[in-house]
């Protein structure tokens, strides 16, 4: 090694243990500017997290609905001041459903719909919530207790809703907690509360996949028969067609010649209908970036204010030293040192505190909207964690590392 | 580090540091747009100032507030450079030295000592007085034993890992002594050194001022009486102008 090389080495040592020095002097200080990156860190991570989350488990909802294809009129929104409460812009659902489903190249088309019921077990009390008007049977239907539904929806009867009711309904967890009723039981249900008296429904499952999809607590009825309790069975309104394809089947192929078809419909891939969701949110997006980044700012604000005040306490000192012959780059380099540790120690500190806070707010939005796995931090994103928290500590010690070469060495001797 | 060689020194009276008609003025006013000084005024701090002063020798530099102690302090450290005339320490006029090579002069020839000591409150005495030494690239160890012998020198082998909350004003001072000593300066400047200290104190780093200025020159700037009647040379100021040197 030569003795250049040897010099700048023991130089860059001392510097080390200059800063560490400094750091454990000012300890207060040193806290909570790590704690400041570390929660600049956390809202990175968790915040990446559960956008990941979000993005992945709808992911996931999607593909596990079995469906390929979304045929909707539109936005699904809140119709306020009508029974049901939803703007349903599928018409005619159960006519455009045959005819999607007579296609060679798709094996289902399902329409189901979503309208605000009352609900209650006695007549008495009464809760809204979200029913949902859908076959209830096959293979994307995950059943806890009990069984789907047997029959098809026999009430249609092609659009006379002459036949049958079977009044049988499907609730997730939450609600038989709600209620407290299990399979046999049952539920008056209804677009107003005398529809509501009027229609008695048994619990014949428990399943979790309608209020996933939802993310709220839902019943979920024969859509003939939820059309019959909400008033909708003239216009055979429904919020969305799923549709399942043949096997080889191209989905964006087939969307384009069902929107052809039906050309006051949109028609979706799996992705395209996330997308669409996320769109709607992007309020709530822009909120979570713009978090983000003002949880970076503060953390670079907290550095760089611990390390300027460090710099004006000591700038006699360090005026005095430069006045001794100190390069300005040994000066610096204490201060810079001093940023990459509380930056790295932050950096290790967020991600080590994102699992078990991660954990938690998993558990959290599990209770309150059903959905698992929300927040999901990948190891890359872990790793972005640390990686912001080098560039915050960085822009802390340029502003102090500007201050130190601006320090006049007569400063000492005044 | 480079030295100068004190064979040299002995052959060729050049003196340590020499002032030859150095004068300093400063522009004083209003800043204007652009940064100009639209209304500004020339201030002389320090005009036609001569004085050499040679190894060996303790000098004190004496004069009212404003009379240019402060501006003759900070040219004989090479701090600053004198709009005329010219400072030579070890025969190399500042004034033809960058920045750069200003700060490696002070580093390789002088030392410096603070009226308020300025010692890192993080480090200990002993880490202190071993700042100056990673500009050489001394190892670690080498830095330890060093800091320890210079202490030691000062009479403070026994608080070597104090920090200086713990130390009084006088022990701060004498570990800055220490620290200024580092590099075995040709030229000590110590400005108001007791300016801090109660009497006693004063009187112990006078001792060491004195003591070290055997085998260096020792400029000593100060208001203090008991401080003037220690030195062997007196530079007295007035309005910017050597009024006495004896």
């Amino acid at each position: 090694m030569s003795g250049r090389l040897r010099n700048a080495l023991t130089r860059v040592r001392a510097v080390v243990g200059i800063a560490i020095a400094q750091l454990r002097h000012d300890r207060t200080r040193t806290v909570l500017s790590v704690l400041g990156i570390t929660l600049a860190v956390l809202a990175t991570t968790l915040l990446g997290g559960v956008g990941i989350g979000v993005v992945e488990t709808g992911e996931e909802q999607f593909d596990a609905s079995g469906r390929d294809l979304w045929v909707t009129g539109g936005p699904i929104t809140l119709a306020p001041g009508t029974v049901g409460g939803f703007e349903n812009t599928v018409v005619d659902a159960h006519e455009i459903s045959a005819a999607i489903e007579a296609r060679e190249d798709v094996n289902t088309a399902v329409p189901m719909a979503f309208q605000t019921v009352y609900v209650s077990t006695d007549g008495e009390d009464w809760e809204t919530l979200v029913g949902t008007g859908a076959p209830g049977r096959g293979p994307s239907v995950q059943v806890s207790e009990g069984q789907a539904f047997q029959h098809k929806d026999i009430h249609y009867a092609d659009g006379n809703y002459s036949g049958p009711m079977t009044h049988e309904v499907i609730i997730d967890q939450r609600t038989a907690d709600m209620f407290n009723v299990s399979v046999g039981d049952t539920l008056h249900i209804g677009g107003t509360i005398s529809d509501a008296r009027a229609n008695e429904f048994t619990v014949v499952g428990i399943s979790p996949t309608f209020s996933r999809f939802l993310g709220t607590p839902t019943v979920t009825l024969h859509l003939s028969e939820l059309q019959e309790v909400t008033g909708t069975t003239a216009t055979d309104r429904a919020s969305l067609i799923t549709v399942d394809l043949k096997d080889g089947a191209d989905p964006a192929t087939v969307a384009q010649e069902i929107e052809r078809e039906h050309p006051e419909y949109e028609v979706r891939t799996n992705r395209e209908q996330l997308e669409a969701t996320l769109e709607r949110q992007a309020v709530v997006l822009a909120s979570g970036g713009s978090l983000v980044v003002l949880a970076v700012l503060a953390g670079i604000t907290l550095t760089a204010n611990l390390l300027v005040s460090v710099v004006y306490q000591q700038r006699r000192e360090l005026a005095a030293l430069k006045a001794l012959g100190s390069r300005t780059r040994t000066l610096v380099g204490i201060v810079v040192v001093q940023a990459l540790f509380l930056g790295l120690i932050g950096g290790l500190l967020g991600v080590a505190a994102t699992i078990p806070l991660g954990m938690g707010l998993d558990a959290v939005a599990a209770s309150l909207v059903g959905f698992e796995n929300v927040v999901r931090t990948p190891p890359w994103v872990l790793g972005a964690g640390v990686a912001i928290a080098v560039p915050i500590s960085l822009i802390g010690a340029a502003v102090a590392g500007w201050q130190v070469s601006r320090l006049s060495p007569v400063d000492g001797l005044r | 580090m480079s030295r100068i060689d004190p064979d040299d020194a002995a052959q060729q009276p050049t003196p340590v540091v020499n002032a030859v008609g150095v004068g300093r003025t400063y522009r004083r006013g209003q800043a204007g747009l652009l940064g100009r000084n639209s209304d500004a005024t020339v201030v002389t701090a320090l005009d036609d100032v001569s004085a050499a002063i040679n190894r060996g020798e303790l000098v004190g530099i004496a004069g009212p507030s404003g009379s240019g102690k402060s501006t003759l302090l900070h040219l004989l450290a090479a701090l600053d450079t004198p709009t005329t005339g010219r400072i030579e320490i070890g025969g190399t006029n500042t004034a033809e030295l960058s920045e750069r090579a200003r700060s490696r002069l002070r580093r390789d020839h002088i030392g410096i000592v603070f009226q308020r000591f300025h010692l890192l409150p993080a480090l200990t005495a002993q880490q202190n007085v071993a700042l100056p030494f990673i500009e050489w690239g001394v190892g670690k160890s080498e830095r330890r034993d060093r800091a320890e012998l210079l202490l030691h020198r000062v009479g403070l082998g026994d608080r070597l890992t104090h920090r200086p909350a713990e130390l009084s004003g006088g022990e701060q001072q004498r570990v800055a002594v220490a620290r200024a000593l580092a590099g075995e300066p040709e030229l000590l400047i110590a400005d108001e050194p007791t300016g801090e200290l109660d009497s006693e104190a004063g009187a112990n780093v006078l001792d060491l001022l004195a003591d070290v200025a055997d085998d260096r020159a020792v400029i000593v700037a100060s208001h203090d009486q008991a401080v003037l009647e220690r030195v062997d040379r007196i530079i007295r100021l007035r309005d910017g102008q050597v009024v006495t040197d004896a």
